[in-house]
Formats: structure tokens, sequence, C-alpha cells
């Protein structure tokens, strides 16, 4: 474990991005340096009587202290945090967690990243790129019920990855469900894989069925409601295939494929 | 001249008098990643019980107004687990180690306690008389007095060191209760465990919780440990340490005020895990401000109408 910081930050960045989706970026985070994809941040919401802490994975860094996270409004909670107004003061606690294990340089990528669960995706994605893996090998399969849950497409797009979106609708890309279009491509490919997955636990699931109907390995991101997020309370925890339960928190959010009952 | 923190519970020196609660810190190692140890009075352990527990499936936690409710379940590693894997990294923290210690038969409390005694940095074991959470959670040897007494002197035999009695609020008389404890041969009291409260979703008209009831901390349950902690302080003379709801360096203060000689803080950590640090250097200042030389001159200052 990172030993986390405790920063008061000011909320730089505020973009609306639509369907109750947000993107927030803090300043200065003086651990910046330490985040990897995968990792995540415990937001104290400021003037509130809502008690704990709200956890988010973080969807970008910059070297000089910024931080972003992408939310969607599902509960009180992150309904307050979206009315926080530029310029406002957030404490961050981070990073916290277990990050993503990058693949290994000849294997191709599978990404399948479903709602909100793209954030730690997008940024693994970027930081597999600076690392100079090549953006064709990355495949970024990312599924919603309607284009409105596709955020960030040409920001996406513009990393030079194979871009697969997929909506239950058809309104954009391909029409059906996620793991579709990743079943064919897995079928269809001779290469080396890895998955990485996060999004709702259903599709958290089919990637894990995937991984191990394929014998392709990789990784989810999960998502639990967490009191503490540094291993302490216990709340978080989820049960293992093995029978013995593990902590969201620091244990993961990060699980290999085949470790977690989903 | 520098306040002096320094408390004495049973013969026992501590630095100063914030410790943390009981299941809200695991068994320490989680928290010394993210602030000194040293800077605590003592770590209190999560609960250890004879066998190893898994607890009770997730979701174990729901957030309350001004609290949460959870039903945890005591997961542990067990006794001989806390030994071979635990107390070596306890060993050496530059703190006081008190280990909680629960169980559900008499005999499970005396087996876990018979054991503790081999180890010298074990300062004091704190027994959980009133585990809300599990059927077994002993809390039916805290809430009736023979049976309280009893546990007591059974464990008093097997264990040489000091032993708190931590008391449930979820009892008529919480005084009798400590007496009875006392009568056993209880060192020092921890007060309270967690008030029993449940927690219900509208829409799906689900409790919140997998064990469906809890044990409800934070700031709600503040007004209610302030209160028994008087109590028992106006009934006993033994040390009292104070828990319920604290969450700032007034809270600790307000803590000492009712009686209490050192405090406990769990669910705030969640919150805050250098919560320590904070309010060590702000009940510095406070000292300093009131003109206290030490934390005894605060223990049951309280001026009542």
């Amino acid at each position: 474990m990172i030993k986390p910081t405790c920063d008061d930050t000011i909320l730089e960045k505020k973009r609306n991005l639509k369907n109750r989706y947000f993107s927030f970026t803090f300043k200065p985070f003086s651990l910046v340096k330490k985040c990897k994809p995968g990792h995540f941040v415990q937001l104290e919401l400021p003037n509130t009587d809502i008690y704990f802490r709200r956890p988010f994975s973080i969807a970008s860094v910059t070297s000089d202290g910024d931080i972003e996270i992408i939310f969607k409004i599902f509960g009180k909670g992150t309904a307050l945090l979206a009315e926080l107004a530029k310029g406002g003061t957030v404490n961050l606690l981070g990073p916290l967690g277990k990050s993503f294990t990058f693949p290994k340089k000849n294997e191709q990528t599978i990404i399948i990243a479903g709602g909100v669960g793209f954030p730690p995706l997008m940024y693994l994605a970027v930081e597999m790129i600076a690392k100079g893996y090549n953006p064709k090998s990355i495949h970024f399969f990312y599924g919603g019920r309607t284009t409105d849950d596709i955020i960030e497409k040409s920001r996406i797009k513009k990393l030079g990855v194979n871009f697969y979106p997929v909506t239950e609708d058809g309104s954009y890309g391909t029409k059906g469900l996620v793991t579709k279009p990743v079943e064919e491509f897995i079928q269809s490919s001779d290469s080396k894989m890895r998955i990485y997955s996060c999004g709702p636990t259903g599709m958290l699931k089919a990637a894990d069925s995937l991984g191990l109907k394929y014998s392709v390995p990789g990784q989810l991101s999960l998502e639990a409601p967490m009191p503490c997020g540094v291993g302490i309370c216990l709340g978080c925890v989820v049960e293992k295939n093995d029978g013995t339960h593990a902590r969201v928190c620091c244990d993961g959010p990060i699980f290999e494929i085949g470790e977690i009952k989903l | 001249m520098k306040p002096d923190l320094k408390v004495n519970i049973a013969g026992v020196e501590f630095a100063n008098p914030l410790m943390t609660a009981s299941g809200c810190c695991g068994y320490g190692e989680e928290l010394a990643d993210i602030f000194p140890l040293a800077k605590l009075g003592a770590l209190v352990t999560k609960s250890i019980s004879l066998n190893p527990r898994l607890g009770h499936p997730p979701p174990r936690t729901a957030e309350v107004r001004s609290g949460m409710l959870n039903a945890i379940g005591l997961a542990n590693v067990g006794i001989e687990k806390f030994i071979s894997d635990k107390i070596p990294f306890l060993d050496k923290q530059p703190t006081k180690i008190i280990v909680n210690v629960a169980g559900s038969k008499l005999a499970e409390y005396v087996e876990v306690c018979s054991k503790l005694n081999d180890f010298e940095s074990v300062s004091m074991i704190e027994l959980n008389i009133s585990c809300p959470n599990v059927d077994e959670g002993g809390m039916e040897f805290g809430s009736d007095p023979v049976m309280t007494e009893k546990s007591l002197k059974a464990v008093k035999k097997v264990f040489d060191r000091p032993i708190i009695a931590k008391l449930s609020p979820n009892v008529t008389s919480i005084v009798e209760i400590a007496k009875a404890a006392e009568q056993g041969g209880a060192d020092a009291f921890s007060v309270i465990n967690s008030l029993v409260g449940m927690a219900v979703d509208a829409e799906s008209w689900h409790t919140k919780i997998t064990n469906n009831k809890g044990g409800l901390t934070g700031p709600a349950i503040k007004p209610v440990a302030l209160q028994m902690v008087h109590a028992v302080y106006s009934h006993s003379s033994l040390p009292i340490i104070g828990i319920g709801g604290i969450q700032s360096t007034t809270d600790v203060i307000e803590f000492l005020l009712c009686g209490a000689t050192a405090v406990q803080i769990g669910t705030a950590l969640f919150k805050d895990p250098m919560l320590f640090i904070k309010i060590e250097k702000e009940l510095l200042q406070y000292m300093k401000r009131k003109k206290c030389n030490t934390i005894y001159d605060l223990i049951g200052k309280v001026r009542k109408y």
C-alpha cells in the first residue's frame, strides 16, 4: 500500500458531460506521481450531513498536480457533489487500493468498459501508450444503453486505440450487449490477450466468464460501498471463489479474473 | 510548560488518552501505513475469538444519519493466527497494545485470555461482553449481572494483567452491570459498545445489512455514551475509557469531563484515518488555554445544574 495523503484541493475544472455525468478536476493533489491506473481516492463531501467519504476511481492525473474523476449522479452523495461550484474546496484521501498490472508487450489488450466504469480503463490506456505500448494493440470495447451512456467518445478515439462502442438500442456503434463483439474478437484472434474490465456487475460477470472460457487472463475493477477505503472497517468485503472474503478497498479494487464470486 | 497528556489506567501508563476503538483499526497494520502509531495512547485490536470467524456476508454496513450501522460479525483470524501472524507485528509497535477478546462460551473467553497471558506486549485485555451483532457475541454475558461477574472472575484467574470490561448500552441499567463487573474483578470499564439498530430501504422494502440488525455508531450515539460514562463514573471508582461518536477534540474533552480517563475513537477514523494527529495537537492547545497541567484536571469535572 502507498502511504496516502489527505489533501484539501480546489475544484479547478468542472465539466458537465451530459446525461448526469460530470468530470471534476481537483488541484493540487500532492501524490499525483504515485497515482496509477486502478487507484482511487476517497472524497469528503463538504458541508453535508453525509457522514462517509465517497470513493472515485482516478480518471487522469497531470504532473503539475491535477487529478480528475468522472462520475454519474446515482444517489444523494453524487447529487450533492455535482452541485459543488468551481473553486470549492474538497478533501481527497488517496491514492488508495491496488492498481492494474500492465499487460505483457506481446499481448493484445481487451478493455471492456461499461457506463461509469470507463474512467480507470481510459487512464490505463493513456498510461500504456505513454509507456510505449502500441495503441493498436489496445481494443477498447465500451458498452452502454444508449449513445448518452458512452462518455468522452472523442477523447478515447484520440488515443488511437481500436474503439468499439456498443449500445443496447443501437443509437451508437454496434447494437446489443458489449460482451458479444468481445467474444467474437477473442474467437477470431490468434494472439495472446489480456482482459481489463470495469462496469456494472452483469458486465463484470460476463467478462469474468469470457476470460475463464477462453483462458484469457485479466483483471476486473470492482466497486462497493466503502466506509473507510483503507482496509480497517471490513465493510466492503466481497466473497472470493475460495470461500474467504476480500476487502474491495485494499485487497482490490483490482482483482484477477476467476478470483471473485460475482 | 507543555501540558502532560499521560494517563494511568489500572497501573498501565499511556502516553496520551487517545486509543483506537476495537473493530476500527484491524490489527494495526493498515493504520501503521498511514500515521505513526506512537501518536496513540493505545491500539485496541479487533475482537479476537478462539476460532477464526469469516463474519457476516456483505452488505455489512449502512450509512445512516450521523453515523453508521454495522454487523461485521466479529470477523477475525482466531487466537492461533493472531499469535503467530499479528503479535510479532504488534510487539514492535511504539504504543500500548490492548487486545479485545470475544467469545460465545465462558470456556472460550478463558482459553483466549489464558493464551494471551504469555505475551507481555499485551498490556491489557478488553473483554467484549457486549457485541450486539452475533447471536453468540457475548451480549448475554454483558446483559446479565450474574454472568458478567462470573465471566470477569473466570478470566481474571488466567490473565495476570488488568482486564477492561466493555459494557453494552443495550441494558436496563449499565450501572448494575458495571457493579457486577467490578465485583468480578474488572480493573476498568470501556463505555459504551454500539447500540442495536436497524436500517431499511423504503423503495425496496429491504433491510440494508444482511444481519438485519446491527450496531449503531458515530456521532448519533454520543449523547447516550456521555450519559452512560457519567453514570458509571458516579457509581464506581474504576477508571473509564469513554467511547461513542467521538470525532473531534471537543468530543474528547466532553468525555473526559463526564468522567472518562481515556477515550477510544472508531467510526470517525473511517472518515479521517489521520484524526489522532489533529486531536493530540488540539488537545494540548486546549489544555494550555484552560491552564490544565494534566488530563486529570479535566476528568469528571463536568459542572452540573
